[in-house]
């Protein structure tokens, strides 16, 4: 008969393996396997609730929730034609100011939602541009990952980084924004270098640019100047939440139940458009880990990783960084990370090593790696579907091609920035 | 996926918006109900949401709207009535040539209304077609009042 260590182990492995073969949906498998944890008394269910972190799952339906709201009001539509009218139709102009727009929303949304409001409006753009969206469009995949890198709030990998280990908001923005703002500007440079030729319109195309009209994409002005409200007031919770002692899931579910009751628009109607599937995948994987964590495979590992790295803590950092970066740009950065959390946690408690930089490393390598292939972050997935569904195609190589250099580029100068301010 | 709907009905969106057009978005379910009468394959589709905007069109064997309906309870009343009269109906010696001149009636509609948005045509030809229609119109009120009636559950709606 198996013992709990090795058939928790089996399970794990054999569930994250189908995860990341894509062959069978991901929430089903990964409740699957959690559910089994459990039927095979691994965990109790009482302790697999405890190992769900409510305050990841909270963050994301509070901001899920606002977005939803937000987005009725037309107000992305609005700050898109804006600007590429305020860059006169100018293609290159075009990439850049929706780069600019993409990494801010990324920042404050996560990866894919940004992708899902800013890639349809786009294709909008480069239709009436007669342009092929392509070169829009890797832009805005880059930027949508690097963007999410520089807070708490911008990709998954962070917000359950940030409540594992009780790093808010701020922190995340002394610490990630810096180097998150040089990849950005570096990336943008050397996309210049690959796409700028390729970019030409002309003076007709762009004349039906400026003839877009930015006032009819606004649909509600009474509920967008309430979302304006409440999102200022959410980004401000953030920014304070840790001198004020909540957590950042009480914020954004402050926010979210502000806009529900403010906007007045029926709750189902927006709960319906909240990404369960993806809840429940978060649910299922802490439940999946924390089966690791209750049969002492997490201790194993991190003894194992010590033994590697000698406990030297740069050369740990360098592992993390570069191991996470490697893994996220062909598997999912999530599975990866909730799985890391543990394992960083276990390192601190068997050395003398200060894991903040780490934390910092795992964020960086988890995020930035997302950009190395086309399935290396979902944002990048979702673009390809629906280029696909517009008869176009990037290619894996293709966007190999420009996403891994890049990517290798941003790591980088993210183990430049690491050796320099926390060695 | 529900996500890659969204950023298509976003992108669908602001195209009609620069056009003029005011979108309302309505979650719905759309549904696809068939039936098979000794080969006769009878299908329609229906639409039900929160908002009381319904629609209900018979797509097989020609399409066709039927009817907006008021309760979500009136469509399978309606199409309760619709099958029966098919039943009814697909028994008549001339029932594969009332189908035939579903679909070409259909396809003429489409061939007028071409002419209409593709064409400057002469006012001689417009009343020629005119007279035309009111013959054939005229022709199927001739044409009920010397044939035995044999529906009686319901009045007809049109005729």
């Amino acid at each position: 008969m198996f013992n709990h260590l090795t058939l928790a182990i089996s399970i794990f492995v054999l569930t994250y393996v189908i995860i990341m073969s894509e062959k069978i949906n991901r929430t089903a498998i990964a409740m699957f396997g959690a559910v089994l944890l459990l039927l095979f008394n691994i965990e109790s269910q009482e302790m697999a609730l405890e190992h769900v972190d409510f305050n990841t799952i909270g963050l994301l339906i509070g901001m899920m929730i606002i977005v939803n709201i937000m987005k009725k009001t037309g107000i992305f539509q609005y700050i898109a034609i804006v600007s590429a009218k305020f860059v006169k139709g100018e293609p290159w102009k075009i990439i850049v100011i929706f780069s600019i727009i993409t990494a801010a929303s990324s920042a404050l949304l996560d990866n894919v939602t940004t992708i899902l409001l800013i890639v349809p409006i786009t294709l909008v753009i480069t239709e009436t541009l007669g342009a092929n969206p392509i070169p829009f469009l890797i832009p805005l995949i880059l930027m949508a990952n690097i963007g999410g890198t520089a807070t708490l709030i911008g990709d998954p990998p962070n917000i359950m980084i940030g409540s594992a280990t009780g790093l808010g908001f701020l922190d995340f923005i002394q610490n990630m924004t810096p180097i998150t703002i040089v990849i950005f500007i570096v990336t943008l440079f050397l996309l210049k270098l690959i796409y700028k030729k390729d970019l030409n319109a002309t003076e007709e195309q762009k004349a039906k640019i400026m003839a877009l009209n930015e006032a009819l994409a606004i649909k509600d002005r009474a509920l967008l100047k309430k979302s304006l409200f409440v999102l200022f007031l959410t980004v401000f919770g953030f920014m304070f939440h840790q001198s004020f002692g909540y957590e950042s899931a009480t914020v954004a579910l402050f926010g979210a139940g502000l806009l529900l009751l403010l906007s007045k628009i029926d709750p189902e109607e927006i709960l319906l458009e909240v990404e369960w599937p993806t809840i429940f995948f978060f649910t299922a994987l802490f439940i999946l880990v924390g089966g690791l964590v209750e049969v002492g495979a997490i201790d194993f590992l991190a003894e194992k990783v010590l033994a590697i790295t000698h406990g030297n803590m740069v050369m740990t950092m360098l592992l993390i960084l570069w191991g996470a970066a490697i893994a996220s740009a062909f598997l999912d950065n999530i599975p990866f990370v909730a799985t890391m959390i543990p394992l960083i946690k276990s390192i601190g408690a068997m050395s003398a090593i200060s894991i903040t930089p780490l934390w910092w490393a795992l964020a960086l390598g988890a995020c930035l790696g997302g950009n190395g292939t086309l399935v290396g972050a979902s944002a990048n997935v979702i673009v390809s579907g629906m280029l696909e569904k517009k008869g176009r195609r990037i290619g894996f190589l293709n966007y190999m091609k420009i996403g891994f250099p890049l990517m290798i580029i941003s790591i980088v100068l993210s183990t430049v920035y690491l050796l320099i301010f926390y060695v | 996926m529900r996500k890659l709907i969204n950023a298509e009905v976003l992108e669908h969106s602001m195209k009609l918006q620069q056009m003029g057009g005011k979108i309302n978005i309505v979650n719905s379910k759309l549904c696809y109900v068939s039936f098979d009468i000794s080969g006769f394959e009878l299908m329609y589709v229906y639409n039900i949401n929160k908002k009381g905007n319904y629609f209900l069109e018979r797509i097989k064997p020609y399409p066709l709207p039927l009817k907006e309906f008021e309760s979500e309870n009136d469509v399978v009343d309606i199409i309760a009535i619709d099958l029966e009269q098919f039943k009814n109906a697909i028994k008549s010696h001339h029932s594969s040539e009332f189908v035939d001149a579903g679909r070409m009636l259909i396809e003429v509609l489409k061939k007028f209304e071409d002419l209409y948005l593709y064409y400057n045509i002469s006012t001689e030809h417009m009343n020629e077609m005119m007279n035309q229609l009111n013959k054939f119109a005229e022709q199927i009120k001739q044409v009920k009042s010397e044939s035995e009636r044999l529906y009686f559950k319901k009045e007809p709606e049109n005729l």
